[in-house]
């Protein structure tokens, strides 16, 4: 019976988006590609992160590289759309699966720690390559039609949507919960640790670098600083950690929600807007560190003592 | 071959500073078990009030330093005691998030305060250099070097052979244990925060005198000490000069070879390598 209304909720709730074309003006698609393309992101981030409880910092780097994808192929190689976003998934899946397979041995902050210096070292050898464009960047072909991008960003983060949920009754992804709860034991369970955890990067991976690709097509020009920007890894984990990590939903809501108070402080008070995301996360994480998906749950019983017990568990 | 010694004299003189710089953040994470993501806007506080002391007040900056060290080690116990007290046993992510979050607050309040502007640090001294072997020797970084160094060490005794020392390293290593010996944890967090950030002030004091400051500086510092508290080990609190060298020499060398484009390449890339064939740091026990 839940599931019923939440099937037919969501149905509502994707075919009012998908018709936002045709209601809304162009300011509100062009705002609307963003945010999808951003819940894409968290969504993405949320298979590794949130489930299998790897912090990564390397999600900038697959979506610089489904850019770069699109970009050569269309640029360089001449060679249509849907190509170049095949090489740009090609690219961010098996450079998700070599690097896996290194960095994927390291826990906590020395995972993290590892994909962010990788964010650092691809924006270099970027800048220096030929075929890339150097530091300069590529110019895409224009394509003048927002409706295009836009649904193309809602089939993608539906498809990663439905993708989270699989994973959410699925053995693959309750393996990768085993594995974030307790490696070791998940291992001792018959959990394959290496093979489900590469899964999961390259999984992430896809999606980020699917994003990557329409941002790319989308914006029509690339450079190395703009798409391995590490800020944007840094955003998708504060939309799914601020939505709830680990949660089927909580990441696109969490992507929503900030991009819509963040946008409209940009407008209204514009000086504040640049300090509107450390200031969220700071309030956030003091007092609902487990996210909105856990808010909506714990809320209704505790009331305000809700907060005081988040802060209550973890302090010291 | 002047030149390559000349490129190697700088490149250690650079990883004296740079052994300081991240000195702060392993010592917040090797106690506290947060990888402070506001380390670098903290480094640029401190190199701000270097900076006014000694346009303001007329300081020199060497003298100005332990007033620095001061302000920032205020700032840093408030923001423990304020702040990431109240998340310190939460999940790693969010712990890193917060201090994330206060470095964009820091470095927009930098910006609002101080302009975006870029300044620097010059005494009447700056330009002085003297020559060793065919090797041209800025005294400005010399002494820098010197200071980096002797502090640092002056630290690692500090933590060796005092009470609060002592009660640092015990928190470190068990803190069930050091609080049944009577050690307070909110304090000791608190002083330890305090004392990163103070390191983090004096090495924002320093590097204001060799290079320019503007409220940006902190993203990239910060990642930087990562690195090189990585590549040193955490479990040494001497392991941050190896590492500090290690990378100054490294990041010399590339920018002569390859140019200085491909600096940021093989600085994480030793970062990588280290954390991939040995996740201890150099000088840590293998596993």
């Amino acid at each position: 019976m839940k599931t019923t209304v939440g099937i037919v909720v969501s149905a509502i709730v994707v075919a009012a988006l998908a018709a936002l074309p045709w209601y809304g003006n162009s300011v509100l698609v062009q705002f609307g590609i963003s945010v999808l393309l951003l819940a894409t992101l968290a969504q993405g981030w949320n298979i590794i992160g949130g489930f299998t409880g790897y912090a990564s910092f390397g999600n900038s780097v697959f979506y610089g590289l489904g850019a770069y994808g699109v970009a050569i192929a269309m640029v360089q190689l001449k060679l249509p759309f849907w190509v170049g976003m095949l090489l740009g998934l090609g690219l961010a899946v098996v450079f998700a699966a070599l690097l896996g397979l290194a960095v994927l041995r390291l826990r906590g902050h020395y995972f993290a720690i590892a994909t962010l210096g990788l964010a650092f070292i691809m924006t270099a050898i970027v800048s220096n390559l030929e075929i890339a464009g150097r530091n300069i960047g590529l110019v895409l072909p224009l394509l003048k039609s927002d409706f295009l991008f836009y649904e193309l960003a809602l089939a993608l983060l539906v498809l990663a949507t439905l993708t989270v949920f699989w994973l959410s009754r699925s053995r693959f992804g309750l393996g990768l919960i085993a594995i974030r709860e307790n490696e070791e034991g998940a291992a001792v369970m018959g959990v394959n640790t290496t093979l489900y955890k590469v899964l999961a990067f390259m999984l992430s991976a896809a999606f980020s670098g699917l994003a990557g690709g329409i941002y790319a097509y989308y914006i029509t020009f690339i450079d190395p600083v703009g798409v391995f920007d590490v800020s944007l890894n840094v955003k998708m984990i504060i939309m799914a950690v601020f939505g709830g990590p680990g949660s089927v939903l909580g990441p696109v809501v969490g992507a929503f929600v900030l991009s819509t108070i963040s946008e409209v402080l940009a407008t209204k008070v514009t000086s504040f807007a640049s300090m509107f995301f450390g200031v969220v996360i700071v309030i956030a994480v003091v007092f609902m560190p487990r996210g909105l998906a856990d808010f909506a749950e714990r809320f209704r019983r505790l009331r305000f003592r809700y907060f005081a017990e988040n802060v209550r568990t973890h302090r010291l | 071959m002047s030149l390559l010694a000349q490129v190697l004299v700088s490149g250690v003189l650079l990883g004296g500073l740079y052994a300081l710089m991240a000195l702060g953040l392993a010592l917040v994470w090797g106690v506290l078990n947060i990888v402070n993501l506001s380390h670098g806007a903290l480094i640029m506080l401190g190199a701000y009030v270097t900076y006014f002391l000694f346009t303001g007040a007329h300081l020199d900056p060497f003298i100005a330093l332990p007033i620095t060290a001061v302000v920032l080690f205020v700032v840093g116990y408030v923001i423990e005691r304020g702040i990431l007290n109240y998340v310190i046993r939460g999940p790693m992510f969010n712990t890193l998030l917060i201090t994330f979050g206060i470095e964009v607050v820091l470095t927009y309040l930098a910006q609002l305060a101080f302009s975006a502007d870029f300044r620097a640090i010059n005494p009447s001294y700056a330009g002085a250099n003297f020559a060793l072997a065919g090797v041209t020797i800025p005294l400005v970084q010399v002494v820098v070097f010197a200071v980096a160094i002797g502090l640092t060490i002056a630290m690692w005794l500090f933590l060796l052979h005092t009470r609060i020392g002592r009660g640092i390293r015990a928190s470190a290593q068990n803190l069930v244990a050091a609080r049944l010996y009577g050690v307070d944890p909110k304090r000791i967090y608190a002083l330890t925060f305090g004392l990163g950030a103070a390191l983090a002030g004096v090495t924002g004091g320093l590097y204001g005198t060799v290079s320019q400051i503007n409220p940006y500086i902190g993203g990239p510092l910060t990642a930087k000490s990562f690195a090189i508290a990585i590549i040193g080990g955490l479990d040494n609190p001497l392991g941050v000069i190896v590492g500090g060298l290690v990378l100054g020499v490294v990041e010399s060398l590339t920018a002569l070879y390859f140019g200085s484009t491909y600096r940021d390449v093989a600085s994480f890339g030793v970062l990588l390598l280290v954390l991939i064939l040995r996740p201890k740091g150099l000088l840590g026990r293998t596993t």
